[in-house]
């Protein structure tokens, strides 16, 4: 696992706010209820600073950030480096 | 440019010089595509020809859920060609929950009984099963690139009565009202707007992150630039939302005059922006960013205009607005009649909230209620404020807003219900609360989301704005609701606010003690119980404002003991 995709995680745990549960880099997160839609602005806007690129937003759907692993293939595929 | 010159829209945009700028789609520095007049008509013909094939007649209903853009633009203008009824709605994104979506597609298809539902390529196929078809058709609107060029389009017959388009308010229970509007209401309020705001299309341009299913999308930043022939700059809610900044980027680098924006815009683009780049953007452009679709804020008006003062902008470009949906758009506009921008007051704060009177006092008075004003009338616009007894009330006293104009909407399409509910008498019931004073409307909150605490009218707004004024609360995260206490007999406020950062809660018992304290101060009540939540507790509609009953629900969920003195809820 990469170190950015370790610090998602790290703050996926951090917004479930559910004390021992487990979330690795496949966890189903939205499908599954445990992340509101609500919260998926900031982790988009964290997935940017992860990535150091810009993602435009109207490019994503709640599919493209159910799993930590899918929020950095999405970054790779819609994302564009930073001015 | 003279709205009330052309009969109908498409009139007006047939008169549009082909090689003026009309539409430029941005997102981002790298990515934006513009289409001037000739090009849009083209495409929107090809449109038309493309929904002829699947029988559009005029009269037909065409919904179309496509993202923020170009192409669903034109599919809307190519829709009003063919005499047909076409209307935006949401576009699923990643922000909306699922169920939520759904319940609230499946009501408003099956009541427009739509001939198509437009939507495109990338619409997601887990959201297709919960679209209402009936006896409606799918089309992808990437088919029109299939559609012959060059067919010619028959006279739909379109007058200036005939239906224009369908436009529905915000919400999840605005989705089952769509407002049926005629070209002839929709051309005489661009026309009053025109004169108003003097609008020049070959100087001025717009800007807007604004959603064109919602009416300051659809009407001032859509029609509006298409009948006045006036390019605009849009980009995505969701992508303004993610990076504020860009608003400050379009302005600057468009030299963009006019934008409609709601309240909170004005506080979210400085807190979001960081300081030390507010310098590479240039506002002086703008002659008029219009405060509009919730009450307007002075704190929020005034802090804009301090980040910002410096680096262009104008006292006079702030100005104010009260529109909706059903009046086509605006009721009021400030700045007009020869003042220079909304009015500013203070009212007695006991006054206020005891006698429900907007009496205007020093601004150093204690507990006096600062009020902005969304400006004057429009022409051919008319209010009358309503008291809880039938009466029209005076000058300063509060009551409902109660319009009547000449661009007023006929009904809710299908809605007889709802519409006898909502225009009585030709007056249309608002649902807002507010006063008339010196000629300037004051728009003060929904008359539902009142609170009355023992005899007394509290806006919840005044109370969360002081929380969340607090420096440990997050902005716009903090609703004030009513309980209902039988020992009392009476409601009282219970607040629920977001802190910052979770580790802020340790502070919790502080916290909460300031609060109270500049509550009573500011807003002469005191709140029974303040719940301190983590950040992204709050319940938040589509519209990224606090949804207020969800999080009412909610906080009664978590909290059962207020739930068992609520008989109420």
């Amino acid at each position: 696992m990469t170190p950015e995709a370790h610090q998602m995680i790290e703050h996926v745990v951090h917004l479930v706010r559910k004390p021992g549960l487990a979330i690795d880099e496949n966890t189903a997160l939205v499908s599954s209820g445990l992340i509101d839609s609500m919260a998926l602005v900031d982790l988009l806007v964290k997935l940017e600073d992860l990535t150091h690129l810009r993602i435009p937003a109207g490019k994503v759907q709640p599919k493209d950030m159910d799993t930590v692993a899918l929020m950095f293939a999405t970054a790779e595929r819609v994302g564009k480096p930073r001015k | 440019m003279i709205a009330a010159g052309f009969r109908t829209l498409i009139d007006a945009l047939n008169a549009a010089p082909a090689q003026r700028e009309f539409i430029t789609s941005w997102i981002d520095e790298d990515e934006r595509e513009t289409v001037n007049f000739g090009e849009f008509r083209r495409r929107a013909r090809q449109q038309a020809v493309l929904l002829r094939q699947y029988d559009v007649a005029v009269g037909d209903r065409v919904v179309i859920i496509m993202p923020q853009g170009i192409p669903a633009m034109t599919v809307f203008v190519g829709a009003m060609m063919l005499g047909a009824v076409p209307t935006f709605l949401a576009y699923p994104n990643f922000k909306v929950e699922p169920a939520k979506y759904r319940s609230g597609l499946a009501g408003v298809t099956s009541n427009l009984s739509a001939c198509v539902v437009v939507i495109d390529e990338h619409f997601p196929d887990e959201m297709l099963g919960h679209v209402t078809l009936g006896e409606a058709e799918l089309v992808r609107a990437t088919d029109a690139a299939t559609a012959e060029a060059g067919v010619e389009l028959p006279d739909a017959g379109t007058d200036a009565t005939s239906l224009a388009f369908l436009q529905h308010s915000a919400g999840t229970t605005g989705l089952q009202k769509g407002v049926a509007l005629s070209h002839e209401a929709v051309l005489r309020q661009l026309q009053s707007l025109v004169q108003a705001l003097q609008i020049d299309g070959a100087a001025d341009r717009v800007y807007s992150w604004l959603p064109l299913y919602h009416d300051m999308g659809l009407i001032a930043c859509f029609m509006l630039p298409l009948v006045c022939h006036m390019p605009v700059v849009m980009q995505s809610p969701l992508d303004w939302v993610m990076h504020p900044e860009t608003m400050l980027q379009i302005i600057s680098e468009y030299r963009c005059t006019l934008a409609w924006l709601p309240n909170f815009t004005f506080q979210f683009v400085p807190r979001r922006t960081p300081r030390e780049r507010w310098r590479q953007y240039d506002l002086s452009s703008a002659r008029a960013l219009i405060n509009c679709s919730e009450p307007v804020r002075a704190a929020s008006m005034d802090e804009f205009y301090r980040s910002f003062a410096p680096i262009g902008l104008k006292r006079e470009a702030l100005q104010s607005s009260y529109a909706m949906a059903e009046n086509v758009f605006a009721v009021t506009q400030s700045g007009i009649n020869g003042r220079t921008g909304p009015a500013h007051l203070w009212a007695d704060g006991r006054r206020f909230r005891c006698e429900h009177r907007v009496d205007p006092v020093a601004a150093e008075t204690p507990e006096a209620v600062p009020l902005v004003s969304s400006g004057q009338l429009l022409p051919g616009n008319e209010v009358r404020i309503l008291s809880d007894s039938g009466a029209t009330c005076s000058d300063g006293q509060v009551g409902e807003i109660l319009i009547r104009s000449n661009c007023l909407f006929d009904g809710y399409y299908n809605r007889p219900d709802l519409t006898a509910q909502a225009i009585v008498d030709g007056w249309y019931h608002s649902g807002d609360l507010g006063c008339c004073l010196d000629d300037e409307l004051y728009v003060i909150g929904r008359k539902r989301d009142l609170l009355i605490i023992g005899g007394e009218n509290i806006y919840p707004q005044d109370i969360e704005e002081i929380a969340t004024s607090h420096p440990a609360i997050h902005d716009g995260r903090a609703v004030a609701m009513g309980l209902y206490n039988p020992d009392l007999g009476t409601e009282e406020i219970v607040l629920v606010a977001e802190v910052e950062r979770e580790e802020l809660l340790q502070n919790g018992a502080a916290i909460e003690s300031e609060m109270r304290s500049q509550i009573v101060a500011g807003a002469g009540v005191a709140v029974r119980t303040i719940f301190l939540k983590p950040p992204k507790w709050i319940v938040k509609s589509t519209a990224g404002k606090p949804a207020r009953a969800a999080t009412r629900d909610k906080l009664l969920r978590e909290h059962p003991e207020l739930q068992q003195e609520n008989p109420d809820s």
